[in-house]
């Protein structure tokens, strides 16, 4: 590191770190205020939401917002509980799944050997740089031809299989050492055990991203309702805050607010559940 | 004997290749949900994308494709107005934003492993963002201007900018305008980094400072050899990143003109459109990886070998003296 310099007696260690410090809480406060904007913005009354200039904290709290988002949802024949709970049993399984699928094959591309095994991650390299967007015909067209429009199916199957997650956590495991898993081998264990007992253990801090990754993707996802489903009652609640925030008027704005600080508020909770198996998995894993 | 010979090999090549076969069928199980998903949802849909790039493809009273060879690619870089001149400032701004992306990680990533108080909540706030880069609370906040520096409005730097050949100005007042975006856009690479961090060892870093290395020299010669491979990785995931994010201008341009019957050319004029793109996506990608791979990793191990050998010797004859 650039700073310490060459001596490090103990006394002298706090010291040498005050730089840091000068560099990091400036700018984890930046980090931090994004968060701290979308809770303020989505109480703020009609005039300081237009006020100019902007301000960042909220004045006058009100839950205004709020109550417009909620008229405006009963005023529409569907209750926004059928939202809730398509979004919630949607992006449950495309996280379970897709975690399930990126870490079985992560394992078998990393450490096991097969026919097919290279063409197979550069055919992954190849969908990862590719913009999902230039697919969706052909997808509305598959999914249609297998039968699947307006079911859950239609939200899961075209997101379980995601090329960022496998790369990140086939470069993960490409980093157990090999000598851990002869180990468990030579115990008896055959591929499943090493699958469950050492690589998944091991991983978790991939794991815990990739499920963070796939979870932004599905839950905050409008397209699989936009062009898979048509029945209102099979749409996730992304869609939905979508449309009602999405014409243009005054209390729109406000409703917005509102409806990014609830689409909000599960990405944190997961994130706080995450966060301790990310960070410190990191620091104990057997990676070295 | 020979006879013998045989008869004790038989079996053995039999074991074997069972065994082979069964690690081939183990291998082919776990990734075979990932192979079926990928082919049905990726492979297929790019082949046919890939086929209507070549087409006229109008969606008026059900599909109609009528192939026309490269009529599409031609059209686009010969008389569309706003494609290839987005691409070109995708291209610059990947260019710039990549390496400051890459190298505020691996910083952030150096600061948040040395020993300090709050480690953790400084590293929970890093990563923070991870959440918050997707989806609709980025949408809202970068509609409210809050992801763009106040100080790019300044005399001083809109003087400096100025006197910039126009395309380079453009793509560097963008960075500034979301560059705080940038920040948050680097919470999985600072991740990754503090992973490859750990594999750095405390004793050859030890031994350097002993040997009376500054922390400088550290940094050049211990600590970036071993997180290279990581660097390769993060630049990957960020070129990734920002070439298929939602706030990315030409998927909004593809998409737009994909549904957009008026202004688009139909489905067909988009697909090449997006072909292009990933093109260049790729070309990105193999430029990053011909800059940032490891060719010569064993002189690399060897000379660090050498060095810490030389260190600990070094220290002893000090001892002596």
């Amino acid at each position: 590191m650039a700073i310490g310099g060459t001596k490090f007696s103990p006394k002298k260690f706090s010291k040498n770190q005050l730089p840091i410090y000068l560099y990091m809480v400036p700018i984890a406060v930046f980090m931090g205020a994004p968060i701290l904007y979308i809770v303020n913005n989505a109480f703020k009354p009609m005039d300081e939401l237009y006020a100019f200039p902007p301000r960042f904290f909220v004045t006058n709290p009100s839950l205004v917002n709020f109550r417009n988002l909620f008229q405006t949802a009963a005023g529409s024949g569907i209750p926004i509980s059928r939202y809730v709970f398509n979004s919630l049993i949607v992006t449950l399984l495309v996280v379970l799944l897709s975690v399930l699928i990126s870490t079985m094959a992560g394992f078998a591309l990393s450490k096991l050997k097969f026919p097919g095994k290279k063409a197979i991650f550069e055919v992954n390299n190849a969908a990862l740089m590719f913009v999902t967007v230039a697919v969706t015909i052909p997808r509305y067209l598959t999914i249609s031809s297998v039968g699947i429009l307006d079911t859950y199916l239609a939200h899961i199957l075209p997101l379980i299989a995601m090329p960022v997650s496998l790369f990140l956590i086939k470069q993960f495991i490409d980093q157990v050492p090999n000598s851990l898993l002869e180990a468990a081998q030579l115990e008896g264990a055959n591929s499943f055990t090493v699958y469950r007992k050492v690589i998944l253990p091991l991983i978790k801090p991939a794991v815990a991203t990739g499920a963070i990754l796939a979870f932004q993707q599905v839950w905050n996802n409008i397209e699989t309702s936009n062009l898979f489903t048509s029945a209102e009652g099979m749409r996730t609640l992304a869609f939905y805050m979508n449309t009602l925030t999405g014409v243009g008027t005054v209390a729109g704005q406000g409703m917005a607010a509102a409806a990014s600080l609830i689409m909000f508020v599960p990405n944190l909770i997961l994130f706080i559940i995450m966060q301790s198996s990310v960070m410190n998995t990191m620091a104990y894993s057997g990676m070295k | 004997m020979s006879h013998k010979n045989t008869r004790a090999g038989a079996p053995k090549a039999k074991t074997f290749t069972k065994r082979r076969l069964r690690e081939w069928g183990t291998g082919w199980l776990f990734v075979l949900p990932w192979v079926i998903g990928v082919s049905v949802f990726f492979l297929y849909a790019m082949a046919q994308s890939l086929s209507y790039a070549l087409s006229d493809v109008r969606l008026t009273n059900g599909l109609t494709v009528t192939y026309q060879g490269f009529q599409n690619f031609i059209t686009l870089f010969t008389s569309d107005t706003t494609f290839p001149l987005a691409l070109s400032d995708f291209a610059l701004g990947l260019l710039l934003q990549v390496p400051i992306i890459v190298a505020f990680s691996l910083i952030m990533a150096l600061m948040l492993s040395s020993k300090i108080k709050c480690r953790a909540m400084f590293r929970v706030l890093f990563f923070l963002p991870v959440i918050i880069a997707t989806g609709p609370v980025m949408d809202e906040l970068t509609q409210q201007g809050v992801a763009s520096v106040p100080m790019v409005n300044q005399a001083a730097i809109q003087g400096v900018l100025a006197s910039l050949p126009n395309w380079l100005s453009e793509p560097i007042l963008n960075l500034f305008s979301s560059l705080i975006l940038i920040l948050w856009n680097s919470g999985v690479q600072i991740l990754i980094f503090i992973a490859g961090l750990q594999k750095v060892s405390p004793d050859m870093r030890e031994a350097a400072r002993i040997d009376g290395a500054s922390g400088w020299e550290i940094f050049w010669k211990i600590t970036i050899p071993t997180v290279k491979p990581m660097v390769l990785l993060n630049a990957v995931y960020t070129i990734i990143a920002l070439s298929t994010g939602g706030q990315n201008a030409i998927i909004q341009l593809i998409y737009n003109s994909m549904f957009d019957s008026a202004v688009g050319r139909g489905y067909g004029y988009a697909a090449a459109m997006a072909w292009t793109y990933s093109l260049v996506v790729a070309l990105a990608l193999l430029l990053a990886w011909l800059i940032l791979r490891d060719r010569n990793k064993k002189v690399v191990y060897e000379k660090r070998r050498v060095a810490m050998k030389g260190g600990y010797y070094h220290g002893d004859e000090k001892k002596q003296a």
